[in-house]
């Protein structure tokens, strides 16, 4: 697998590789196993310190789990005020080294014979320089040069494919009732048992593809677990071409079970990777032992005794070559994630033993911006918004510089591996609303030569007059964009609020005492200013205003439209004279001023039909002077841009 | 909904020879053979006559009616007999099919009844037909899935003719509970395609200490356990000749197909919170199975088959020795409660020697380590390289097995002993185990070292316990050994002098 291209340089995949260069620290960094050595998926950050240094043992036992199995620390990136970057670089190989051992359970005497890298990098800005070390008994390091990729999904969703094991089981207990102390031994010897058993020559591993298209699904394989070996090293595995197949189930590679769609088509991302399903199995006719007539014997515990049942859901999910022969997946990637995913839990559990169990639960997320998914266990007892929790999100989010004020690693932003993966995850999910989303997606672009298009961020649903059978023509267009802006802050994981239909939003507007009681069930307009009262009052969602004295303003403004779209990425409800709109985008260029809005509009009375809305320009670019030079805003009239801002929270 | 049954023409053919010769006027019997759900069909392998009761009468003779009191004697058959009906011993019809049915293997079932009769004979005895094919139904239950009708083949004399009707079991017997069937005569033995599996288990049956649950004997805990796995062995995989069994794949290959079975992964625990624990069973050993299988259905009715039998075999041995063990404590000492509440009462019964059989023993009072080995299954020769299976405990030979085959199955003593199959062997019956040995799981060879402190304490103390008792067990052998030879001593002294 070593590349044979050695006069190396190091290739980056990660679009952004530094988190934040703006403050010292050290990151890990992420490579596969299945990549050429220098390969750099992504950068984590170290968030556990010791005083200077980095805590190894607990930055290994976290990233041991969120990694997945199939990529792992490859080297370290120090982010440093100044001072000698070769210097710096050997800290980052030493640390890298360190944490690698610790990752791999070794102690001290076998030398890791992978090249590590080091990064420098300077907060003041300037590139970042690489360092490779070739092996641990080497010293020297030498400074090698950068390649970005371009495209950096296809590289991993195209060598690769993800694995995916659930397995819940129940563990009983036993232990003296007089020394309960005893309990998390008897746990501890049980948990070896299992470990043993997900190992035993006994166990058979069911393979399937999770794919919904049945006519050219393989067929699922058993693995037996007397074919699998558990001791050769990954680096020495030969991975299969794409052309050769065997047709024997222990020489099969994971590439069975792969799409072999025409590659021009294929879109490469998480959620249309190639998946494969295992399942543990044990079987009960093995040939082997001697067959007795079935026997029952008792024993009485002749000191009192009690017993226990745990409960285990582990799942886990590991990226693969294509190429590897599933055996090999099976027990150098599956089985060992099992293994210290179960290790985990178990640890977490064993203080509690005799008193309530902590839920835990095991979660997969594809955050935007890092390249692999990642697995993380929650504990649920209390529910996700509980302190607990929102620390633990924090943290992660600090880990894989996500930003604070998106709740990215929710659980409804879990990656639904069950599901095959043809079916897109958010249709399945709103199949009971029957409202259109994402109208914008695939219409006519807008005719600015050379602007750059700034977008909503994310899913919204498209509401407009007349819909569930209320009849609020003329009067009801800023309600109904407001519905539009709490969709989207529901779709993003913000709240669960549902989204209110008109009387709730004006019983909300008389309840903060803006309106008086009569206003409830009126047809009285709302505006811009009404809006953000009741985007306050339901979500706790604040809001900037931005007044324009008249509709001729309105393109000097798009700057700060587009600015807005690329921090914050929230709808804009745009009020002025008697019109409502919601405005989900700008398309400006800088240096001939020329612009156009993106406008949602709420006025549209029909069906929810794609075609028609699109058709009918219900959605679409508007310029502030069209073709026959027609104003689409008002000279005459002031306008008010309600401008939502994320909340912070994770 | 069997909508059409095949006979097989061979069997049936012998069987109605068989009949004629015979010049029984009448005869009851069971019929052999499997219903198809996936196929709407039934098939009939074999009629089995049911033997004579304990007190040496015919299962089933004809009722004259009553106002025909004055002539005595057999009536000859010119006699016009529109008002003759049949009288037939049902229990005893059950108790055979119950009997016979434990010798069924996978795919084979005693599927109904049928009745050699003159045609008004049985047209004035549809409710005690229909009753008997009740009672046979209730003791030799299908399968897990409800199915809720049997057959009723009706050969005629005179004319000859076969008639086959559907019988529904579930409902009270009305008019409407006797359907008639197209039924034909066929081939459908030598098509069937043959399947073993053998299937190895170990189940922990926790008992819980009395104050928790409720008091149970041996055999109830066990009949318990068996229900429990059962629900795991029914969602287990399937594989067929080393493939996986998919969806209704048809078995296209002939000869004797070998069936592994993949169980869920550590699934069999029964959910419970902390409670206390009176005492553990260990329930192992090996099942050998075997399905029969029309080629029109799918490989998975094979597997469903295996299962069931693995299921139906355990229940029967388990049956078999609560069978003996309630012939054997007779009238005297009576039911299961009366058993309990002695037991409740002489808490630390030494033993078992009291007279309680194993199986009867209530185990959350009972304080010392005890088993039940159950027979083991043996398979005979039957029609076609067909089997039939019977259960051999240990003191048992093959002439019991022969006997049994005569009269239950009235086949043939299969003349050589090697046709008999015997994939199982007897247990042996040393347990040199303890509690803790068995609750806690023996961590592989090569990481004991780790930590052995507590676990082997535990051990330690247990096992050091149990040898303790041993030893005071061979210290009074010995005692009464040296006691015995000086009173010989003695005597012979005592004689000499």
């Amino acid at each position: 697998m070593e590349n044979v291209n050695e006069s190396t340089s190091v290739r980056v995949l990660c679009p952004k590789l530094v988190l934040d260069k703006n403050e010292p620290g050290l990151q890990w960094l992420i490579g596969s196993p299945f990549f050429p050595p220098h390969t750099v998926v992504s950068a984590v950050r170290c968030i556990h310190t010791d005083s200077s240094s980095p805590d190894y043992r607990r930055e290994s036992e976290e990233l041991r789990t969120l990694l997945l199995k199939g990529f792992e620390v490859i080297g370290a990136l120090v982010v440093a005020n100044s001072g000698d970057g070769m210097s710096a670089a050997g800290e980052a190989i030493a640390a890298a080294r360190r944490l690698r051992k610790l990752l791999r359970r070794e102690n001290g005497k076998k030398l890791d014979s992978r090249q590590v890298i080091g990064g420098v990098a300077d907060c003041r800005g300037g590139d970042i320089q690489f360092f490779v070390s070739k092996s641990e008994s080497l010293t020297s390091f030498e400074a090698v040069n950068v390649l970005y990729d371009g495209h950096p999904e296809k590289y991993v969703w195209e060598r690769g494919c993800l694995l995916r094991c659930e397995l819940p089981f129940k563990l009983p207990i036993y232990y003296p009732a007089n020394k309960p102390k005893d309990s998390e031994k008897m746990f501890r010897h049980a948990t070896e048992a299992v470990i043993a058993k997900f190992k035993d020559p006994k166990a058979a591993y069911l393979v399937e593809a999770l794919s919904k298209t049945s006519a050219e699904v393989p067929q699922p394989v058993i693995l037996r677990g007397v074919d699998l070996d558990f001791d050769t090293d990954l680096s020495n595995v030969k991975l299969a071409g794409e052309s050769a197949q065997d047709s024997e189930a222990g020489l099969l590679s994971c590439s069975h079970f792969c799409l072999e769609s025409k590659k021009s088509a294929r879109v490469y991302s998480v959620e249309h990777a190639d998946r494969i399903q295992v399942s543990i199995l044990l079987n009960s006719s093995d040939k082997s032992e001697k067959s007795t007539a079935p026997v029952a014997e008792y024993f009485p515990a002749l000191e009192e005794a009690k017993v226990l049942v745990v409960d285990f859901k582990l799942e886990v999910l590991c990226y693969s070559a294509k190429g590897l022969p599933l055996k090999h997946a099976v027990s150098k990637l599956l089985i060992p994630g099992l293994i210290d995913q179960f290790n985990l839990v178990g640890n977490t559990v064993l203080p509690n033993l005799l008193a309530q169990h902590p839920q835990l639960h095991p979660y997969h997320f594809s955050p935007p911006g890092v390249l692999h998914p990642i697995t993380v266990v929650y504990e649920l007892n209390y529910g996700e918004t509980e302190m607990k929790q929102v620390e633990v999100r924090k943290s992660l989010h600090l880990r894989l510089g996500l930003p604070f004020d998106r709740p990215l690693l929710r659980i409804a932003n879990a990656l639904d591996i069950s599901t095959s993966r043809d079916v897109v995850r958010s249709d399945a999910k709103w199949k009971g609303s029957s409202l259109l989303k994402d109208v914008h997606v695939g219409i006519p672009s807008s005719g600015v030569s050379g602007g750059s298009v700034s977008l909503v961020q994310g899913s919204y649903e498209y509401y407009h007059y007349l819909q569930d059978a209320f009849n609020d023509s003329g009067w009801g267009c800023a309600y109904r964009s407001l519905q539009t802006i709490i969709s989207w802050f529901r779709l993003q994981h913000y709240t669960s609020v549902q989204v209110p239909s008109h009387r709730e939003i004006q019983q909300a507007l008389v309840e903060i005492g803006d309106k008086d009681p009569s206003f409830i069930g009126s047809h009285e307009w709302i505006g811009a200013i009404e809006l953000s009262f009741v985007l306050y009052k339901l979500l706790g969602v604040s809001c900037k205003v931005m007044n324009v004295r008249s509709g001729a303003e309105l393109p000097e403004k798009c700057r700060e439209l587009a600015l807005h779209f690329e921090t914050q990425g929230t709808p804009i409800m745009i009020g002025g004279g008697v019109l409502a709109y919601t405005l989900l985008g700008v398309d400006y260029n800088e240096a001939s001023g020329d612009c156009a809005f993106l406008i949602l509009d709420p006025h549209y009375t029909g069906s929810d039909e794609h075609k028609k809305i699109v058709n009918g320009g219900w959605c679409g670019w508007k310029k502030a002077v069209d073709s026959k030079g027609k104003s689409f805003f008002l000279h005459d009239k002031f306008y008010n841009l309600l401008l939502p801002q994320r909340r912070n929270m994770v | 909904m069997v909508k059409a049954v095949v006979g097989e023409e061979t069997q049936l053919k012998l069987a109605e020879d068989r009949l004629e010769k015979s010049s029984t006027p009448v005869q009851v019997g069971l019929l052999i053979g499997k219903l198809s759900s996936s196929l709407d069909r039934g098939f009939v392998f074999d009629l089995i006559p049911t033997p004579p009761n304990d007190a040496g009468a015919p299962a089933c003779s004809v009722l004259e009616p009553a106002k025909d009191d004055k002539r005595k004697g057999p009536k000859p058959k010119s006699q016009p007999s529109d008002s003759f009906s049949l009288s037939i011993d049902k229990d005893w019809v059950a108790e055979h099919a119950r009997q016979v049915s434990r010798m069924l293997v996978g795919g084979m079932k005693v599927v109904g009844i049928y009745i050699w009769a003159s045609d008004s004979a049985f047209k004035n005895s549809n409710i005690t037909l229909c009753q008997t094919v009740m009672g046979v139904a209730k003791a030799a239950p299908l399968s897990e899935i409800d199915w809720d009708e049997r057959l009723l083949i009706h050969i005629c004399y005179s004319p000859r003719r076969w008639t086959c009707r559907n019988c529904a079991v579930a409902s009270n017997i009305t008019s409407s509970s006797l359907r008639p069937c197209d039924f034909k005569m066929g081939r459908v033995l030598n098509s069937l395609q043959h399947f073993r599996c053998m299937y190895n288990f170990d189940i922990r049956l926790p008992i819980f200490h009395k104050n928790s649950s409720n008091l149970q004997t041996f055999s109830e805990a066990l009949c318990h356990g068996i229900s429990v796995h059962a629900k795991d062995l029914r969602s287990a995989k399937a594989m067929f000749d080393g493939n996986l069994v998919v969806n209704d794949d048809l078995c296209t290959s002939d000869g004797l197909h070998e069936v592994e079975l993949l169980l869920p992964f550590m699934k069999d625990t029964e959910a419970c919170s902390q409670k206390d624990i009176a005492g553990v069973v260990d329930f192992s050993g090996s099942v050998c199975s075997f399905a029969f299988l029309n080629p029109k259905e799918p490989i998975s009715q094979a597997v469903a088959d295996i299962k069931d039998d693995i299921i139906t075999s355990l229940q029967s041995r388990l049956g078999i020795i609560c069978d003996e063990a309630d012939g054997e404590v007779g009238p005297t000492e009576t039911s299961g409660q009366q058993a309990r509440d002695g037991a409740d009462i002489q808490e630390p019964r030494d033993g078992i020697s009291s007279g309680t059989p194993v199986s009867q023993i209530v185990l959350q009072s009972f304080r010392q380590s005890c088993n039940l080995s159950l027979p083991r299954r043996v398979f005979v020769p039957w029609l076609a390289g067909t089997f039939v299976c019977d259960y051999l405990q240990p003191s048992e030979t093959f002439e019991v097995l022969k006997d049994r085959c005569v009269e239950l199955l009235s086949m043939e003593a299969p003349a050589d002993e090697s046709t008999i199959l015997e994939p199982e062997i007897d247990a042996p019956s040393a347990v040199t185990k303890s509690f803790w040995d068995v609750v806690v799981p023996l961590p592989s060879a090569f990481d004991s070292c780790l930590e052995k402190s507590g676990i082997e304490k535990l051990r330690g103390e247990s096992s050091r316990k149990s040898t303790e008792f041993s030893n005071v067990n061979i210290m009074a052998a010995g005692i009464f050994l040296l006691l015995s030879i000086i009173i010989g001593y003695i005597l012979i002294f005592v004689r000499r002098s």
